[in-house]
């Protein structure tokens, strides 16, 4: 039925589903915005912080909402590392974080997506579409159905819907961009992560006091050694408006050449003693995991489109860390923006091939999201090499037992500890190369 | 404070179509490699929800009750026993996470 076609069809309500059919609200088209949960977020699971300012392009001013979807901002940074009994942290915290926009907002998928998912009905509402464009929650996309290897539709049992363009916003398990011959059926451990976390209660007053928070500021903080056991990968902990969401990434091949479980781990994070110091007294109100990209460039999509397909945020496997944060929910957002971007001008021009939607791959290449996974390749390899994740905590926090005991008896000079907490967790040669590394991927 | 273990953690998960005796198991796994051909049957440890079991026989055993579709055994098994979907809303299981 032709008065039924759609313009665009997107899969999946997160971040880049909903940055997506927000544009293509705006711009007048007429799409069906497809999520599997019961509502937009409801499978969605994050650390997670939205870093930098695209949600103020989607949502203006989102901010003056006193009950956004949004948890707190973040103005005080903190990168941990840990051996057996210590931590040993470099603490930012400035007020220049307290102005708006602001650079980083922790959210809670489930709340979040499903505020945002609101917003976006608001913009069709606006829209020409008004009474022809949807958000469908509860149906899970079967297949994208090709002609000519060209994507006509989405099928969800026996049921097709059709349209110019799909766009594959499904998250990292990304059947149909395997489906459609983007990414190889079996994608290999390498280069994914398990993602664990729970989400923590206390009263309001206690986590504002705990972690020195004000009004709605908040705190991101990561950790690196002790946190995962030997394991590649690496601890986070959020503060949230009455909760704390602490978890961690760990890098499945490893997970598996160790034999170890994460939620195992995850009691071996939170019996550190500095950590149960600061999680005391909680009550855990859930649990949950997902697996995560790790931001390793060989673990992307063949190619990111297709005559008339378009895939982003990270079923394009779109995230990274390199050291400064855990990005990927801005990348999601970012990409979402620029695919409905590319299918706006595929309307105006009246072709949805591969021509046409190679302007995303353009824009996204020319974006900072790429630019940055390229340039900083190098220091995600160094992240996950044994000596960021074990070596160096077990070398800092080490030397900083030394540094900060007072003995009363004849102070030696740091320079001496350090060489000793050098040979005993590493030696000079290895941190030399590791050095070089640094200033080159940073 | 108290640690959990993980069926006081699943515990606080809400899953779907819990009234439903009969569910569609979103996930099917050819538990044959497991006891046969697997070196290291590494799904029952990585997984979050303890979804794959060794029982004394040294034999793997896999329920999809608990799934909570993080995806991490689609991942892990590298020798073509987990053939892994999304749940049907209707007449799956699944979760729908409060906080996520």
């Amino acid at each position: 039925m032709e008065d039924e076609r759609f313009d665009c069809i997107v899969v999946g309500a997160g971040v880049a589903g909903l940055a997506a059919a927000m544009v293509l609200a705006r711009n007048n088209m007429k799409f069906l915005l497809i999520e599997k949960g019961e509502f937009a977020g409801a499978k969605n699971v994050s650390g997670g912080v939205l870093w930098g300012n695209d949600l103020a392009r989607l949502v203006p001013e989102y901010w003056k909402e006193e009950e956004g979807g949004w948890e707190r901002f973040i103005n005080h940074r903190r990168l941990t590392f840990m051996d057996e009994q210590s931590t040993f942290s470099i603490d930012f915290k400035s007020a220049h974080f307290n102005q708006t926009p602001y650079t980083g907002v922790v959210v809670l998928r489930s709340k979040f997506d499903r505020w945002l998912a609101d917003k976006v009905q608001e913009a069709i509402d606006a829209s020409d579409f008004a009474m022809e464009s949807f958000i469908a929650p509860n149906i899970k996309v079967d297949e994208v159905l090709m002609e000519h290897d060209k994507a006509v539709g989405i099928r969800t049992g026996e049921e097709k819907f059709y349209a110019d363009s799909v766009i594959i916003a499904e998250g990292v398990n990304n059947l149909l961009t395997r489906q459609v011959g983007l990414q190889d059926d079996y994608v290999p451990a390498d280069h994914v992560l398990t993602g664990i976390k729970e989400v923590i209660r206390y009263d309001q007053k206690v986590l504002e006091d705990r972690f020195q928070l004000n009004g709605l500021s908040g705190m991101s903080n990561e950790f690196v050694g002790y946190a995962t056991d030997g394991v590649e990968g690496g601890g986070f902990l959020y503060t949230n408006r009455d909760t704390i969401s602490i978890g961690l990434v760990l890098g499945l091949k490893d997970l598996r050449k160790k034999r170890k479980s994460p939620h195992d781990i995850l009691n071996h994070f939170k019996a550190h003693p500095v950590i149960a110091d600061t999680i005391r007294d909680g009550e855990v109100i859930e649990y949950s995991a997902h697996v995560v990209s790790s931001g390793d460039k060989r673990l992307m999509p063949r190619e990111l489109y297709k005559d008339g397909i378009l895939i982003c945020g990270e079923a394009a496997n779109l995230l990274m860390n390199a050291g400064k944060a855990i990005q990927g929910m801005d990348y999601a957002m970012r990409s979402g923006i620029l695919a409905a971007e590319t299918i706006v001008k595929a309307k105006e021009k009246g072709d949805y091939t591969s021509r046409t939607m190679k302007e995303y791959r353009t824009a996204l290449d020319n974006s900072y999201v790429i630019k940055d996974m390229n340039g900083f390749q190098d220091a995600v390899h160094m992240l996950h090499s044994p000596q960021m994740y074990k070596d160096v905590p077990n070398l800092i926090c080490d030397f900083g037992r030394k540094f900060f005991s007072i003995r009363n008896e004849p102070t030696r000079k740091s320079r001496e500890l350090m060489s000793e907490s050098i040979k005993k967790h590493s030696s000079y040669w290895d941190l030399v190369k590791l050095g070089i590394k640094g200033a080159r991927s940073l | 404070m108290k640690l959990l273990n993980l069926p006081e953690r699943l515990g606080l998960v809400s899953y779907r179509n819990q009234a439903r005796s009969e569910i569609k198991p979103h996930i099917v796994v050819d538990t044959e490699i497991c006891n046969t051909t697997c070196p290291h049957k590494a799904t029952t440890y990585v997984c979050p929800a303890n979804c794959y079991t060794i029982d004394d026989h040294g034999k793997v055993h896999f329920q999809v009750e608990d799934c909570i579709e993080c995806g991490t055994c689609m991942y892990a098994c590298d020798q073509g026993a987990v053939s892994w979907n999304y749940p049907d809303p209707e007449i799956g299981r699944g979760v729908t996470w409060n906080f996520g």
